[in-house]
């Protein structure tokens, strides 16, 4: 609890350093990388993480410093000519871009760490440290640098602001933005630019190697909970900036921890946890409402069999045995069991020792389903003209999907018709 | 064909010929276009309909010949056009609303940088209205049906408020009764001397929709008033079959990487 207390008051400078910038870095990625997401470019964003090495090599080797301000410089440049290679390459050959964005990405990645290796072997004191480049340095980052970071940072947040609605378009219709005439390559070199400035500023934290999650994640993870871009957007960068900070905090408990590292596996969690849990797009509510369609069907089935079971003798109400249902519909014993319990709960039928009888609701559940498979049946011959014996299975998924909105027009539609293609009686309540 | 009599052209296209991979699909194409008139594109699968439309908007580049709208080059009338794309062409699993996507049929008219004013809102929501489409104005667009997502197309471009139309097969996914109220809309919209331009695919309602027709089948077949070029003789030029010799030479245009024409310096990888 005291360390907790001694992170947040902020106290120490160097604390204060390696929070801000791992949020600004962190939360400004995942808003750009929103739209690179949206523009399905997400690798081109791990091809730039990579393409970036050289570049910063060559910065370094030029100017023999490791002032930011040319290692960025030098990076910029060739992240943008990795891109105009991806793009040349695809344009003009017969080689796809997943293709072209590999071979950019290791051919350029392959350069960066050939002139590293070399810049290392040179024996310049000031090269220590370069290879920080390659998994990022978060923890040891200084006032000078987060003045670069915030300035970048309020730049992305900027041109994002102004270009919104256009960096949308884009995303969802592009050829139609080129009709009504929106500088549609303008408007795409800025949010190149904006993702290569948003890499190479990210990879002073998280590395080359890890950057396209970073970028990339956040947007992935919010796509998840929202259909709305703009609370996409705003959740992406607090996603992002969540895992700065606690990147940020787990490295301060645990110093032996790296910062970057800690920040992929946060925003990571945080894709898992919302790849599972999110509703309606999340994987455990799409399991839990096919279940609910399952158990529908075979619910509806016991009650359409006992309904079936009762027109035969005109008598809705006797009592029946699980053998007398399995002999006229195919189920397991068990799973039959588990179904009329089910009902019984649910007040559709009632028990008395070893027998069932439908209730009221339970006749007319059952009876609503004859109906609507008996009415498809006749829909689907007298309308599509398919041969009555070809309809019954179809009929057998529709009864249990109708809304009762579709079953009033189906009626309409057929005008309340007496009896099915197979001439059993279809039952009206 | 009687071209001539055009006054004031919306649309004149000019030798125009358009390739892919250097294949042309397109060949030598000349026509004009009146104002204010329903005009119909008809033609067989792969008869270059779409790339028509496409190529005249400058989506495509074009092997030869130009466009002019209104008499002038397209990037200068860029506010005065409308498209319709089809609807496959995007990926509806987008997070927008219906109203979103109306709006952005204002962005040409708002510029760069600035967001939608109430006016704007006013406009998209009439427009939905106009396509039966009010009742869904806050519906997520992956789950709209596909007759929906076509009329919520059509109100981006109606929201446009251009002079001229480009529709690509408005009327795929559509039922039948709101193929009707859209024809209806068409036609207000061509008495107020708006043009608008539909690639269509049903023969039978031809003659009851369109004012002129354009029978297309790589190269042009016939374009006039509906009355004087919907004969039996041009819909036998135009359905009646490839011309295969014109895309043998095409495919071996591509297969030599020859130029499309003499004089033009390719681009060599």
């Amino acid at each position: 609890m005291n360390s907790l207390f001694e992170f947040f008051s902020f106290a120490d400078p160097n604390i204060r350093f390696v929070v801000i910038g791992s949020v600004l870095l962190t939360a400004s990625s995942a808003i750009v990388g929103t739209f690179t997401f949206l523009h399905k470019k997400s690798l081109v964003g791990d091809a730039i993480a990579h393409a970036v090495l050289p570049g910063i090599c060559l910065g370094f080797i030029l100017s023999g410093t490791k002032n930011p301000a040319y290692l960025i410089t030098g990076a910029f440049i060739t992240g943008w000519i990795s891109l105009i290679g991806v793009e040349y390459i695809t344009k003009h050959t017969r080689i796809k871009d997943d293709t072209a964005i590999g071979l950019v990405l290791s051919v350029f990645f392959g350069i960066g760490i050939l002139m590293l290796t070399v810049i290392q072997k040179g024996g310049n004191a000031s090269q220590s440290g370069l290879d920080h480049f390659l998994f990022g340095k978060a923890a040891a980052l200084v006032g000078d640098d987060l003045i670069v970071f915030g300035a970048v940072a309020v730049t992305l947040l900027i041109a994002v602001f102004l270009l919104f609605k256009e960096f949308s378009l884009l995303a969802f219709d592009k050829e139609y933005a080129k009709a009504i005439g929106l500088p549609v390559r303008w408007i795409d070199l800025v949010l190149t630019s904006l993702t290569v400035l948003a890499v190479v500023i990210g990879i002073q934290a998280v590395g080359v190697v890890l950057m396209a999650a970073i970028l990339i994640t956040p947007a992935a993870a919010a796509r998840f909970w929202t259909n709305k871009i703009n609370v996409m957007v705003l959740l992406a960068s607090v996603f992002g900036a969540f895992s700065g900070l606690s990147g940020a905090y787990i490295s301060y408990i645990a110093p032996a921890m790296p910062t970057g590292p800690w920040i992929v596996i946060v925003i990571s969690t945080i894709a898992f946890i919302s790849f599972f849990f999110a509703p309606k797009r999340g994987v455990i509510n799409r399991v839990l409402r096919q279940r609910n369609i399952r158990r529908t069907i075979n619910d509806e089935n016991v009650l359409k069999t006992l309904y079936q079971l009762g027109e035969e003798n005109k008598d809705y109400f006797i009592q029946r045995n699980k053998e007398e249902i399995i002999r006229r519909r195919r189920f397991s014993p068990e799973a039959l069991g588990k179904i009329l319990q089910r009902l019984e709960n649910q007040g559709y039928l009632d028990k008395t020792s070893k027998h069932w009888v439908l209730t009221e609701e339970g006749k007319a559940r059952g009876q609503r389903v004859v109906r609507i498979h008996r009415l498809w049946e006749l829909y689907l011959t007298t309308h599509l003209n398919i041969a009555p014996d070809h309809v019954h299975d179809d009929a057998d998924t529709i009864e249990h999907l109708l809304t009762p909105e579709l079953e009033v027009e189906l009626e309409r539609l057929l005008n309340y018709p007496k009896v099915d293609p197979h001439k059993s009686e279809i039952p009206y309540s | 064909m009687d071209n001539e009599n055009i006054v004031y052209p919306a649309l004149e296209v000019h030798d125009l010929t358009v390739a892919f991979d250097r294949k042309p699909v397109l060949w030598n194409i000349d026509l004009t276009l009146p104002e204010g008139k329903l005009v119909g594109i008809v033609g067989p699968n792969g008869a270059g309909k779409s790339t028509l439309i496409k190529a005249v908007m400058g989506l495509l580049p074009l092997s030869s010949g130009y466009v002019k709208l209104f008499d002038q080059p397209i990037n200068d009338v860029r506010k005065r056009i409308s498209y319709v794309p089809q609807r496959e062409s995007v990926d509806w699993d987008f997070p927008a609303s219906v109203l979103d996507v109306v709006l952005m049929g204002r962005y040409s008219k708002l510029g760069l940088f600035k967001r939608p004013r109430k006016a704007d809102y006013d406009v998209a929501l009439d427009c939905l209205k106009k396509v039966g489409m009010e009742a869904y104005i806050n519906r997520q667009i992956s789950q709209l049906s596909g007759g929906q997502q076509q009329r919520t197309f059509l109100a981006r471009a109606l929201a446009q408020q251009a002079d001229i139309y480009f529709m690509d097969e408005p009327f795929a996914g559509v039922d039948a009764a709101t193929e009707k109220a859209i024809i209806n809309l068409l036609r207000t919209m061509t008495e107020a001397k708006k043009t608008v331009i539909v690639v269509h695919h049903d023969l039978q309602s031809v003659t009851q929709y369109f004012d002129w027709l354009l029978m297309l089948n790589t190269r042009l077949i016939a374009c006039g008033p509906t009355s004087t070029v919907f004969t039996q003789q041009n819909l036998q030029e135009t359905y009646g079959g490839k011309l295969t010799l014109l895309s043998d030479v095409g495919d071996l245009i591509r297969r030599e990487n020859f130029p499309n024409r003499e004089g033009v310096t390719r681009k060599v990888l």
